[in-house]
């Protein structure tokens, strides 16, 4: 299982090797002219020549890809051609924005989708069944930055229960920086009033990121409940009149679950990716917000460098689903 | 059974405990001012950062020499009380108010004046365009500790108006982090300013705190003990922190939530012109539109009150300067929709049949620059010329203009001015050795290029005005551009702020000095 785990952790180097090679040519042999455009709208050649210089772009591609890596090594991910700040520093900003955001909406979906599958799965066919399944396609069809306006109209303006956008109120400074997550810092020093603030802040762009994967994940416990209900194993169980709730908890939980398992990991990844819009409509200030600018502006450091974090939380994200998986299910081994 | 109970109270709970906590609304009594605005602020150095969000900073945090203010813009003391120009115009000297002080208390000397324009003109970033070949290194001296002499190459009538951007920083405070990069490093985030506010916390990409400055040496002026930069991508957003009162100015709406603001208490809206000018360049060295009467031919068919009508609050513009601006002609002759002359112009030409294809780039995502193509698709059709419209992106479109060869026949492009003088404009957009650059990709006419540099010249305001007014009517004979819309400035602003006065140059870089909050 250590070893396992180990050789998983060993394996995640070389695909990210792989992947900065690959992100790296994509973004330095696209047509346009970063630099042009980083040195403003009146730059002379002679200007533009000794921005290029200053950031090492006239170099030949190779060697700003050797210098990429090794600066990688030593915690150096480049600097924003716009801002000149070093990527590290915007990333250690943003990502944790974002995570928190990601993970809130996956708790939301996870604590309330695998509950409502389990019940559409044993109800089945029944009214309940029906009006989960329609309001999930619905919520699986319908796009998140329009759910998150409806939430704005109704919670923020309408009813005034919360605010409309931001991580925390303007003139209040939120608790001090620990992780970046301004929930797990509030309650690390103990703050329960910004801790309050930061979840009344959370709720709504959380809401609206999580109703599609709460639709997915409920589907999916649904299916997979269907399926381990009908094995024979419940039914001799039933016949010994185990009580239902012992046969649903202990026996069928835990087989149906492992599928769905899978899912919410994929699902970590795929909302990294996709908070844009649900960030701007809410101004969360995280990593969607900041790619999608540079991506614009052909800032390439800053695409890598948000690249690189992305696929580093999904690789270890399948990791730790994989052995999830086998706490799960005494059938996995890990070897 | 017990699942859905569970579930179920779990909800209840967690809905429970949301709709007690209320959501914090401004606090009351402070004097702290919210601008919600789309553009971020990464880069603090005054030398180096450009854009509206940027200036915004440097004119609240940063003195210049000479601001500007009021509509039309007029020049006014800043950290020079006053200043003279030799007879011959080249020669500058300002005299500091002895009052001035930096935040940390030191006064603001000659010294520190000569040095930063010295910085400028090393680092070649920024706005140094605006003083390239004007200042030369070493042109400024300091005569004693509150004179200070620009000695310019050439006399230059836009010269104070583009001091208003060159900043005063404190040299004593920058020079112990100069590392090897001049001090930008410690400047991107640090600042050694003089101006009635300071940075206190920020964070980017989401909000700037500006706090009065301890020693703020500035008479008169506001009530505001700060202001907030709140960045707002989503203009919807902005206008409903506006509606609720959570900020007190919307920088970036769009005619929609202007109209959607329409009524909303305690709102004022703001429309105004400012000197932005969209025009839709042609390509005058590549291509069919080299021949002067087929672009004549196509400025006498565009539909222009079609695009005013899909412009918004807009006006159409007059030539090729925005209107208001110094020597901008109101009686100038250009061409109006009129498919008789259109017609004319096409049969003088080579191409009196019609019967080819144009290309039109435009930068994607702007939808008032989609509506304006479908416009100019439909009047070429008139001339039985075919438009292939191409959105790209806006990288794409500056690194495709570099050559006439590689650069649309139309060009879409909005123009801000810089500064509130007509060169900036003329220049940028006119000028031969501009080509190339996404302001001005193939047009020039050696005639128009010395009229340009002319009135870069003359000290004299009326002398230059009637050489602008030769150079608008040079340029509208050449038909390089359809001359297109100057749109609104759109501002919302709460009416319990006092004292917003809009500026037409950097209308968004809202000076907070004189603004009080009721």
């Amino acid at each position: 299982m250590l070893w396992y785990v180990i050789r998983r952790l060993l394996l995640i180097i070389p695909t990210l090797l792989g992947l900065t090679v690959i992100v790296f040519a994509i973004a330095r042999l696209l047509p346009g002219d970063p630099v042009g455009l980083a040195a403003g709208p009146n730059a002379t050649p002679e200007v533009i020549a000794s921005v290029a210089a200053e950031f090492g772009l006239d170099k030949p591609i190779p060697v700003q890809y050797w210098n990429y890596l090794t600066g990688l090594l030593q915690g150096d991910w480049g600097v924003s051609l716009f801002s000149r700040r070093p990527v590290i520093d915007d990333l250690a900003e943003f990502v944790p924005a974002t995570l928190e955001l990601v993970i809130a909406a996956l708790l939301i979906a996870v604590i309330v989708g695998i509950p409502l599958g389990l019940l559409a799965a044993i109800r089945r066919d029944g009214i309940f069944d029906y009006l989960t399944r329609t309001v999930s396609l619905g919520a699986i069809a319908m796009p998140r930055f329009f759910l998150g306006l409806l939430l704005q109209l109704a919670f923020a303006m309408a009813l005034n229960w919360l605010p409309l956008s931001g991580r925390f109120p303007l003139i209040e400074f939120p608790p001090d920086r620990i992780t970046g997550f301004y929930t797990v810092d509030a309650i690390l020093i103990g703050d329960w009033h910004a801790l309050g603030l930061a979840l009344q802040h959370l709720a709504l762009p959380a809401l609206a990121l999580s109703l599609s994967p709460l639709a997915t994940i409920l589907r999916m416990m649904r299916a997979s409940t269907i399926e381990v209900l009908q094995q024979d194993y419940i039914l001799t169980e039933r016949a010994l009149g185990i009580p239902p709730w012992i046969i649903l908890f202990k026996y069928t939980l835990r087989n149906a679950v492992s599928a769905t398992l899978t899912v919410i990991g994929l699902y970590v990844s795929w909302l990294l990716g996709g908070t844009v819009l649900v960030e701007t409509i809410f101004d969360w200030p995280g990593i969607g917000l900041y790619s999608t600018q540079a991506i614009l502006g052909q800032d390439f450091m800053p695409v890598i460098g948000v690249t690189l974090v992305i696929a580093m939380i999904y690789l270890v994200t399948s990791v730790i689903v994989d052995i999830l998986q086998a706490v799960l299910n005494p059938k996995v081994r890990l070897q | 059974m017990i699942l859905t109970r569970r579930a179920l109270l779990g909800t209840a709970a967690a809905s429970a405990v949301l709709a007690h906590l209320a959501p914090a609304a401004l606090a009351q009594g402070s004097k702290v001012m919210v601008l919600a605005s789309a553009v971020d602020i990464p880069n603090f150095d005054p030398h180096v950062a450009t854009g509206y969000a940027p200036a915004m900073l440097f004119r609240n945090v940063y003195d210049p020499l000479v601001r500007v203010s009021g509509n039309p813009p007029e020049i006014q003391p800043a950290l020079a009380s006053s200043w003279t120009l030799s007879d011959d115009g080249l020669i500058y000297t300002f005299t500091l108010d002895p009052d001035a002080v930096f935040h940390d208390g030191s006064p603001v000397t000659a010294d520190d004046v000569v040095w930063s324009i010295e910085r400028i003109l090393k680092l070649q970033r920024g706005n140094a365009w605006m003083i390239e070949g004007i200042v030369e290194p070493g042109a400024t001296r300091a005569l004693d500790e509150h004179t200070v002499e620009f000695t310019l190459t050439t006399p230059y009538a836009p010269f104070l108006q583009v001091m208003i951007w060159m900043f005063i920083v404190n040299k004593d405070a920058v020079e112990p982090n100069l590392a090897d990069d001049d001090g930008q490093a410690w400047l991107m985030t640090n600042i050694a300013g003089s101006g009635p506010f300071t940075m206190g916390r920020y964070q980017t990409g989401n909000l700037y705190q500006l706090t009065r400055a301890e020693n703020d040496w500035h008479a008169g002026g506001g009530n505001l003990d700060g202001a907030i930069w709140k960045i707002t991508r989503e203009t919807s957003t902005q206008r409903l922190m506006v509606a609720r009162g959570e900020a007190h100015m919307a920088m970036d709406l769009s005619a929609e939530d202007m109209k959607a603001l329409e009524g909303t208490e305690g709102v004022d809206l703001i429309y105004e012109t400012e000197y932005r000018t969209f025009s839709i360049k042609m390509n005058t060295q590549d291509g069919p539109l080299q021949d002067v009467n087929l672009r004549r031919a196509i400025s006498y068919a565009y539909d222009y009150d079609a695009m005013l009508a899909a412009a918004g609050p807009a006006e159409l513009m007059t030539g090729p300067l925005p209107t208001g601006i110094l020597g901008f002609d109101p009686e100038l002759e250009v061409p109006r929709r009129d498919m008789e002359k259109a017609r004319e112009y096409l049969a003088k030409s080579e191409f009196a049949e019609g019967g080819f294809t144009l290309t039109a780039r435009y930068a994607a995502g702007y939808e008032n620059m989609r509506r304006w193509a479908l416009i100019l698709l439909e009047s070429l059709k008139e001339l039985n010329i075919t438009l292939d419209i191409q959105p790209t992106a806006w990288p794409d479109i500056v690194s495709s203009v570099a050559t006439p060869e590689t650069a649309p026949d139309f060009h879409f492009i909005f123009q801000t001015a810089n500064y509130a003088d007509p060169d900036n404009i003329a220049y940028a957009a006119y000028h031969s050795s501009r080509n190339g650059t996404w302001q001005n990709p193939t047009y020039g006419n050696p005639e128009v290029d010395t009229l340009i540099e002319q009135a870069r010249g003359e000290i004299d305001a009326e002398a230059r005005a009637e050489i602008y007014g030769e150079f608008q009517r040079a340029v509208v004979a050449d038909a390089p551009d359809l001359f297109g819309v100057l749109e609104k400035r759109k501002l919302a602003l709460r009416d319990n702020v006092q004292n917003f006065v809009f500026t037409p140059v950097a209308a968004n870089a809202v000076e907070l000095l004189p603004l009080s909050l009721d």
